[in-house]
């Protein structure tokens, strides 16, 4: 529910409440008024009769009307008016009563005693009930639509800077350069939001151009003082002399200046993927050639471990990738299925325009499938891999909105990538 | 060989020059971007080594200049940047070889080499070490007279061999040279060694002499000396 729908309808409810109330005081407030004047009304009647009297009218011709007068004689009695609500039977509608106000009056009038009592049709409190609950609810009819239309349109007016902030947040987008454009507001609130949020942005995007600043400036640094070492070594093993000893620790140290260098460009890839930096090159690449192209490099090197290659590749299978990353793809799953296999395996590569599999004979892994696509999760130690080949297929899968799993039956490893 | 080495890193440049200066190339080395047009503008090389991140300008620049100033120039370009876009343009450029931080000191040293030889010797391209002739236009090897018949990989394997003739070659860097990358996957360097003795054996068939010296434990050497 937004917002000015929340605060309509918390304001609605106040009304009603406050119309509830008010109809209870008015139809009281109303009832007593009523009274007032229709006691007024034939109290005046009272007094003109009496004066009447007084003036010598005949009692006959003043007993018209709702009046009833009664000669009492010359006998002292006390005077007195009072009020009073009675039923008499309505005028036209034969058997239905009515309410009436009475006065009943004992005046002297010229040294003679007479009952003077008369009825006036009183307004029924059912009448100024329904009244009352008539002009409430017409009220708050007005009310509510007035408060609906002018609030939905004043507060969307109101809320306009909110909105198109919301609305500018949504489009923000860490890579571009574009400046935040917030829209100006002489609320003092939501200048106090923008203002945060346009620093909150300008920090983010700093933060972010650093880091992808640093992933590439990373690779050079590490790189160029490994080629450093690296060369110092080779240096070292053209001195004359060196004991086999002596040679062997320089051969160690370089295998490991290489683990190293590798290490490093791993993981400047995976932080290149996940900073999204091959987002822009995604074009229909042609996946059957790709992978046809990586079998052949890896057919040697296979063939070297003993290991049966077979495959079975649709040809013109084209999938929506960087190319760069579609080579590493590929690469990374076989280089894979290479190595974590047995004397004597198999390893198998199929494609067609669903996904692409690769199976491979290998030792049963150690953990369960879905952390073997976690970073460093290594089935042996030592064994030159670095642990990072399966974390950069998940990766790149991931940033092309591929599905990728592992499975382990048979003695066969599967990883399959569905595009 | 006359090689202008531009690299900002002086310990690399120093690394590269004291290998390549104990073969028979004449070094020369810039360490940044104006140092370098300014030799590029006086003298002319026969190669130009070339790491395109300097620290006052992008070396793709000093790539521009030279192919318009000695388009016969070799260039080999080396960066710690792994990234296919500098590659590509590089190339595009007239670069003829690009190299990846960090590499083997032999490696650059096989493609400096290849590189002269295409540059230099036009048609002429036999590189020659006691009586193997090897010609590296159409891949001929003879041993005196006698043909050689190689595979891909034997083939590379004795070019390296004699492009680096009389120093210390790594199993780790004759992998590299003939798998590239992938060799990780070897969990040894027994490969190597199956290459090598078939090479060997190919070569003392035809009556060659054994220039193949095995260094215990840590790689190969290939060397006329007893």
């Amino acid at each position: 529910m937004s917002l000015i729908t929340k605060t309509t309808l918390f304001y609605l409810l106040v009304a009603l409440l406050v119309f509830g109330i008010g109809g209870v005081v008015t139809f009281y407030l109303v009832q007593k008024e009523v009274q007032k004047e229709t006691d007024f009304a034939l109290r005046d009647n009272l007094r003109e009769i009496t004066e009447e009297l007084a003036e010598g009218v005949p009692l006959d011709f003043l007993k018209r009307g709702k009046a009833d007068i009664a000669d009492l004689g010359p006998a002292p009695r006390d005077t007195f008016y009072s009020f009073a609500d009675t039923l008499a039977p309505h005028p036209y509608l034969e058997g239905q009563m009515e309410p009436y106000r009475k006065v009943t009056a004992v005046q002297e009038v010229n040294g003679r005693y007479y009952r003077i009592s008369i009825t006036d049709v009183f307004i029924e409190t059912d009448d100024i009930y329904d009244v009352v609950v008539d002009i409430m609810l017409r009220l708050f009819i007005i009310l509510s639509v007035a408060m609906l239309f002018f609030g939905f349109l004043i507060t969307g007016w109101l809320f306009r800077p909110f909105q198109k902030t919301l609305e500018r947040i949504r489009s923000f987008n860490l890579k571009d350069q574009q400046v935040l454009d917030l829209p100006q507001t002489s609320t003092k609130e939501f200048r106090q939001l923008n203002a945060f949020i346009a620093q909150m942005a300008f920090k983010a995007r700093k933060d972010y151009l650093a880091l992808k600043e640093f992933s590439e400036n990373a690779s050079h640094e590490i790189q160029t003082p490994l080629a450093i070492a690296r060369g110092k070594l080779e240096l070292l093993l053209e001195t004359p002399g060196l004991t086999d000893e002596q040679l062997n620790l320089v051969q160690s140290a370089q295998q490991n200046i290489n683990k190293l260098s590798r290490l490093g460009n791993a993981l400047l890839l995976l932080t290149r993927i996940e900073n999204k930096e091959f987002a822009g090159n995604q074009a229909p690449a042609d996946f059957s050639g790709i992978t046809q192209h990586c079998l052949e490099n890896f057919a040697e090197l296979a063939s070297l471990k003993g290991l049966g290659l077979s495959r079975h590749i649709e040809p013109g299978v084209q999938v929506i990738i960087d190319g760069a990353l579609a080579d590493i793809l590929v690469a990374n799953l076989v280089k894979n299925a290479i190595r974590h296999n047995i004397p004597g395996g198999w390893v198998e590569v199929k494609l067609d325009a669903r996904s692409l599999l690769v199976r491979n004979s290998g030792p049963a892994p150690r953990v369960p499938s879905e952390q073997l696509f976690d970073r460093f999760q290594k089935s042996r130690q030592g064994d030159g891999s670095l642990g990072l080949g399966l974390a950069i297929v998940k990766k790149i899968a991931e940033a092309n909105g591929f599905e990728v799993s592992h499975r382990f039956t048979e003695g066969a490893h599967e990883v399959e990538v569905v595009f | 060989m006359k090689l202008l080495i531009v690299e900002d890193e002086k310990a690399l440049s120093d690394n590269i020059r004291a290998y390549l200066s104990r073969g028979d190339m004449v070094c020369e080395t810039a360490f940044n971007f104006e140092e370098a047009q300014d030799k590029l503008l006086s003298f002319d090389y026969d190669i130009v080594l070339l790491d395109i991140m300097l620290p006052d300008g992008n070396g793709l620049n000093l790539l521009r200049l030279l192919k318009r100033l000695q388009p016969e120039t070799g260039v080999l370009i080396i960066s710690a940047k792994n990234a296919l876009d500098d590659k590509v343009q590089g190339l595009e450029l007239g670069a003829d070889d690009y190299l990846t931080k960090p590499f083997h000191l032999p490696e650059l040293n096989a493609r400096l080499n290849s590189i002269f030889r295409r540059r230099k010797f036009q048609g002429h391209k036999i590189l020659e070490f006691q009586e193997i002739k090897i010609n590296t236009d159409t891949h001929d090897v003879f041993v005196g007279e006698a043909s050689l018949v190689l595979t891909l990989k034997e083939y590379e394997l004795l070019l390296f061999f004699v492009t680096n003739k009389n120093r210390v070659l790594t199993k780790q860097a004759i992998a590299e040279h003939l798998w590239g990358d992938n060799v990780d996957l070897l969990d040894s360097f027994d490969f190597v060694y199956q290459h090598i003795k078939n090479l060997r054996k190919k070569i003392s068939a035809e009556g060659g002499a054994d220039y193949i010296k095995t260094i215990y434990g840590l790689g190969y050497k290939f060397s006329s000396d007893q």
